[in-house]
């Protein structure tokens, strides 16, 4: 007769068979996780209070405390990035959404018989290297560009002071609609049909069909994509970097930008204790972020 | 499955609910005129690099609004393959190469670990569960950037900057997350007599997993791999900042070079060149194009 370990607590199969084999599946992912995000994350916000350069051996040498966050607060670059980065964000959550949401109910109500082509379409810039349609758009933006060719002006979009954030967000935005597209497309499959069907037959018009029917049931989707917008919005580098670096004069910079000027460009101050204070003022907004989007997804009962 | 209100069921079939052309002509006018402006926003762009990237150089500066070039050369390909090995010391084959690596490795090691995770999350009851999954949660939400400095003086220390390890490491801590996000629902679908029956049998929890579980995730795993390939393919600044080397350079690294480079590129070279990054990605596309946007709207919804 075979012996089963099972019945047999002292035994270390028993162990391994009921307390020990779950911790034993996740131990990979918790090494993974601990040497490549918590340490890491730690190690930054330490870093952030230490005054180092990118050829220091030991960056835990010159301890200088709250100087590199003074450095960056008088930094009047910083605020520019940061205030960037609330553009992005107020741009992505009402712009994008709007247009999205707005072609999202566009093509549910407007019988396409190729529906599944046209959302692709739209949806492909999302699949793309950032870095590939920022070096696109440069082009199209450039003084022989197709855009001045259009208009049949001679303007320099990409290094006017005022415009080139929000032409680096107009390139963000024509990038990610789609996606938010396809998410509002999805949660429109949850309208229920029978009640649309319903408020023709009442001759409902449909404005009053979009606000009392479909917008309700889209609030879960829209407040979605806001989170994922408030997310992206803090994260985007690569349209920033290859379409402007964050010029002319620093007036596109991001904070992911600043930071990367700060701790690696070539022609930086090579300050990396400063570009570790920008990373735990993105650390700290992202949390804040972060611990709603976990409550909305709890609430959700996900 | 409901996440967010949204109905994902498998199998779901979209029903057509809309406005006659009878009944609403405006409308109907309106949505056609409006999705067709924005396809044309959508596709003149790129189709407009594509035009100019096999016009000659006599023709470039010719019917600058028409996508059609009268005359057609791939000479451009040719130059932007010359430029990359003369100026940017790295052959289109290296940077292909380099990707190729950096992502199948990366998504290899991601897969199999958070499979590994996944499976402990809906498979057991433990100490400490939820408390694990949300911190792995957590660390999607922060942005890849707050961990580039420390990570730069850590994998200086093991001696890997420079080498492919150098962004496989902390791509592997990226794509974890996502690959448990997606996999452990998928996983807790798994109808429980399946697994109890095979353990009545004597096979062992992961013979359960490695025979049972994982053969059944085929789709959860397809749409897990796109979004780890979209993830690790279009990375940028951890391959720009740990590969200096510039033959271990991956194809954005490699190719936003060509703007802001200390050389002038000529307009046919450089849309040449953005056209070899958008091209292979196209194909990919254009073959699992369903796996695509359901793999992104899943990772959304769930992420």
């Amino acid at each position: 007769m075979k012996l089963d370990y099972r019945n047999n607590p002292s035994s270390f199969q028993h162990f391994w068979s009921n307390t020990g084999q779950p911790y034993l599946f996740l131990l990979p992912a918790l090494i993974v996780f601990a040497a490549v995000v918590l340490s890491p994350v730690v190690m930054s916000l330490i870093l952030s209070f230490y005054k180092f350069t990118g050829f220091d051996a030991n960056v835990f040498k010159n301890f200088t405390g709250f100087d590199n966050f003074r450095i960056l607060f008088n930094d009047k670059y910083f605020w520019i990035a940061f205030r960037n980065n609330f553009y992005f964000l107020a741009a992505n959550i009402t712009v994008q959404i709007a247009f999205a949401l707005f072609l999202a109910i566009v093509i549910y109500f407007g019988r396409f018989r190729n529906s599944v082509l046209i959302r692709t379409i739209i949806f492909f810039p999302a699949v793309l290297a950032p870095v590939s349609i920022s070096l696109a758009w440069r082009r199209i933006l450039q003084q022989d560009g197709l855009i001045n060719a259009i208009l049949n002006i001679d303007f320099s979009w990409l290094s006017s002071i005022q415009l080139a954030i929000w032409i680096v967000i107009s390139v963000s935005i024509w990038q990610w609609t789609g996606y938010n597209l396809v998410i509002f497309y999805a949660a429109l499959q949850s309208v229920d049909r029978t009640i649309l069907e319903a408020s023709d037959v009442d001759g409902a018009n449909w404005w009053g069909k979009i606000f009392r029917i479909v917008i309700p049931v889209l609030v879960p989707a829209i407040i979605l994509n806001v989170i994922l917008n408030l997310i992206g919005s803090f994260r985007v580098f690569d349209i920033v970097y290859v379409l402007t670096r964050g010029g002319p004069v620093h007036q596109s910079e991001v904070l992911t930008t600043l930071m990367y000027y700060y701790s690696f460009s070539a022609n930086g101050p090579n300050k990396m204790g400063v570009g570790s204070s920008i990373a735990f003022v993105m650390f700290f907004i992202m949390i804040i972020f972060g611990i709603l989007r976990i409550r909305l997804i709890k609430s959700e009962g996900v | 499955m409901a996440f967010f209100g949204i109905n994902l069921k498998k199998g779901h079939i979209e029903q057509e609910y809309g406005i006659h052309w009878k009944k609403d002509k405006g409308f109907y006018i309106f949505s056609r005129i409006l999705i067709i402006i924005s396809i044309i926003i959508i596709l003149v762009p790129i189709l407009y690099i594509f035009s100019l990237s096999l016009r000659t150089k006599e023709t470039i500066y010719q019917d600058f609004m028409f996508l059609i070039p009268k005359e057609f050369t791939l000479q451009n390909y040719a130059d932007a393959a010359e430029y990359a090995k003369i100026h940017l010391n790295v052959s289109f084959l290296e940077m292909f190469r380099n990707s190729i690596i950096a992502t199948s490795v990366s998504i290899v090691f991601a897969l199999i670990i958070g499979a590994l995770a996944s499976f402990s999350f809906s498979n057991y009851k433990f100490r400490g569960k939820e408390f694990t999954f949300t911190a792995i949660i957590v660390s999607f939400v922060i942005p890849a950037q707050v961990l580039l400095i420390p990570l730069f003086f850590i994998l200086r220390k093991i001696g890997v900057i420079n080498t492919y390890f150098a962004i496989i490491i902390p791509y592997i801590g990226f794509l974890v997350p996502i690959a448990v996000l997606i996999l452990r629902s998928f996983f807790e679908q798994i109808p429980k007599e399946i697994k109890e029956s095979a353990k009545i049998d004597g096979a062992s929890d992961f013979r359960i997993f490695a025979q049972i579980v994982l053969p059944l995730s085929k789709p959860a795993i397809a749409t897990c791999i796109i979004l780890l390939f979209l993830e690790t393919w279009n990375e940028f600044i951890f391959a720009l900042v740990f590969l200096q080397n510039p033959k271990l350079q991956t194809i954005p690294v490699a190719i936003a070079q060509i703007a802001g480079g200390k050389y002038i590129v000529p307009i046919g070279t450089y849309s040449a060149a953005i056209m070899i990054t958008i091209i292979p990605v196209l194909i990919i596309f254009i073959i699992f194009q369903r796996w695509f946007i359901s793999g992104m709207t899943l990772g959304a919804l769930k992420g």
